[in-house]
């Protein structure tokens, strides 16, 4: 009988380390990885078949759980691309608007990865923290849209209604207590020796192969690559905001992942304050037709957001009925969670599986959808 | 600067591409199975398309073929090719550009199992998110949902005799339903 000094391991699809219902299929020598093997359909939904089903508006309760930690860019690709076949025009308050809920449910994420990053090392006073001031965000939201987490608040033409009285102020609120605790959050994290003995050096991606693996998001900007859809593509009113994309964080591994994240969250709240300053008065939606009898012209059209975990494409097709004929989301995770999580786990440790899984933002409702 | 690339493509690929520009920075061709691997390879050795940042598909089933849709990103002039291919729905068959991006491996794997379209070349596992499926891929138009859940799924015991829950009103009541509703009631 042939000697094999390998074991299988099956992690997942219930454990704490991993990011959802999703199983890595692990071969390992000792506690190195030396092939690992994506297993995804704990969490399909069929979501995209569901929506074939739908007219254009109901699509909406469906397409903002592809994604749980953030759901509010996939509300926006969607209704952009739809405004794209029809030719519908959004008025600039609406605009601005949906760039401070972006923005909001970017910093909302980012504080999930606050927790579970540190959380997969071992550091669960970070999760405790971050998921508590979070919380701070959820209520805006509350506030905002009626619900914490799925919003379904932008749609085609605008958004639903406007900002309630003194919204402004108790946003600028909140993104001052989010200044403080950042610099909490850099003692508590990234002063830390064992998460940074963790982090540097783990996960690697080699720069020169990262666009060929289709990398995006902060794990190319670790790699140094200067790449965002804001400053690309410029969607909504990113184009009249300033804001810097981080390209200083060269060797692609956890430790530059983690550091774009923390530059980026100040960014984020940066951006906050200049959305409030600068958003105009006026209408927040032209109206759309009544939506039983909504038949959008046939074509289609390819929208792409940049989201915490990367960049996001949506590609939306029309066959001139009630219906979308296609709806496809390619998130971040779909790349991010196949392919190159596997070519990056080879030569890691056991112990740092989830580790480098919270640093490529792998999120398995996206990945399966 | 999107015409000048839609006439640089057209020049060199003759009459295999034919295309237009779609939108601000959005150039759309068509072209054949044939050709896709070297507009692809073209796009992205010669004028730097380097990022794959989509790959779907669409059944048309009126026209009996499926329409592959590849998009190419590149950073440098910021626009984005969206390239088309029609397969035949019959027969479906296209090439596979996993060596070209190593990510298109997990769109073909979706798509061959959603879709059934098989990719040339692709070595993969064959089962992605479905598990024994002995059906129609379930992602084309055909594929009737109601009756394969019907087929493979029972009632929870107290709702076997689960109503529309409008027909049950008009018996009710005798009310007339709307026009619009009509098409939705079973």
């Amino acid at each position: 009988m042939k000697q094999d000094r390998s074991t299988t391991l099956y992690l997942g699809p219930q454990h704490p380390g991993i990011t959802g219902n999703m199983m890595i299929k692990l071969q390992l020598e000792g506690d190195t990885i030396v092939k690992a093997t994506t297993h995804v359909g704990y969490l399909h939904r069929g979501f995209e078949k569901l929506i074939e089903r739908r007219n254009w508006l109901q699509s909406f309760t469906i397409l903002c759980r592809m994604c749980v930690p953030e759901p509010d860019p996939n509300e926006e690709n969607y209704a952009r691309a739809v405004e794209q076949i029809e030719g519908r025009e959004v008025p600039e308050r609406a605009k601005y608007i949906r760039v401070l809920v972006l923005e909001l449910a970017r910093l909302a994420s980012l504080l999930l990865w606050y927790a579970g990053q540190p959380g997969s090392a071992g550091l669960y006073t970070m999760g405790q923290w971050s998921v508590g001031d979070r919380n701070y965000i959820l209520d805006l939201f509350e506030e905002l849209t009626g619900g914490r987490i799925y919003h379904m608040y932008i749609w085609p033409g605008g958004v639903r209604r406007d900002l309630p009285e003194g919204f402004g102020d108790r946003v600028l609120k909140v993104m001052d207590y989010l200044e403080k605790r950042w610099k909490d959050y850099d003692r508590l994290m990234f002063d830390n020796a064992i998460f940074q003995k963790r982090a540097k050096g783990v996960g690697i991606i080699n720069p020169k192969k990262a666009r060929e693996w289709g990398v995006v998001g902060p794990p190319l900007r670790g790699c140094g690559i200067k790449s965002d859809v804001r400053i690309d593509e410029p969607y909504e009113v990113y184009d009249k905001l300033d804001f810097q994309v981080p390209d200083m964080y060269k060797d692609g591994d956890v430790w530059s992942r983690a550091l774009v994240r923390r530059f980026e969250f100040l960014q984020s709240i940066s951006i906050v304050r200049q959305v409030i300053e600068k958003m105009p008065q006026g209408p927040v939606f032209n109206k759309i037709p009544n939506p039983h009898k909504w038949v959008v012209p046939k074509g289609d059209a390819l929208v792409k957001t940049e989201t915490v975990r990367g960049e996001s494409a949506f590609y939306v097709v029309s066959d001139g009925s009630n219906k979308p004929r296609r709806v496809h989301l390619k998130g971040p995770a779909y790349i991010h969670g196949f392919t190159l999580l596997e070519d990056v786990l080879v030569g890691a440790n056991l112990a740092d599986v989830s580790f480098i899984m919270n640093s490529l933002g792998t999120c398995p409702p996206e990945m399966e959808r | 600067m999107e015409q000048e690339l839609l006439d640089l493509l057209v020049e060199h690929f003759q009459d295999r591409i034919a295309g237009s520009v779609k939108s601000d920075k959005r150039v759309e061709i068509f072209t054949s199975t044939s050709a896709i691997e070297d507009v692809l390879m073209y796009a992205k050795n010669v004028l730097g398309y380097i990022h794959l940042v989509h790959f779907s598909c669409v059944d048309w089933i009126e026209e009996n073929e499926f329409e592959l849709m590849y998009a190419i990103f590149s950073p440098k002039s910021k626009i984005t090719i969206m390239s088309k291919v029609r397969v035949d729905r019959e027969n479906p068959v296209a090439p596979n550009i996993d060596y070209i991006w190593r990510h298109a491996n997990t769109f073909e794997r979706e798509i061959r199992e959603m879709f059934g379209i098989e990719f040339t070349g692709l070595i993969a596992e064959k089962e992605m998110i479905l598990e024994d499926w002995i059906e129609m891929p379930p992602m084309r138009r055909d594929f009737d949902t109601a009756e394969y859940a019907k087929k493979t799924f029972f009632d929870r015991p107290g709702r076997e005799d689960a109503q529309d829950v409008r027909e049950t009103i008009i018996k009710r009541t005798g009310e007339e339903l709307p026009e619009f509703s009509k098409k939705y009631s079973r």
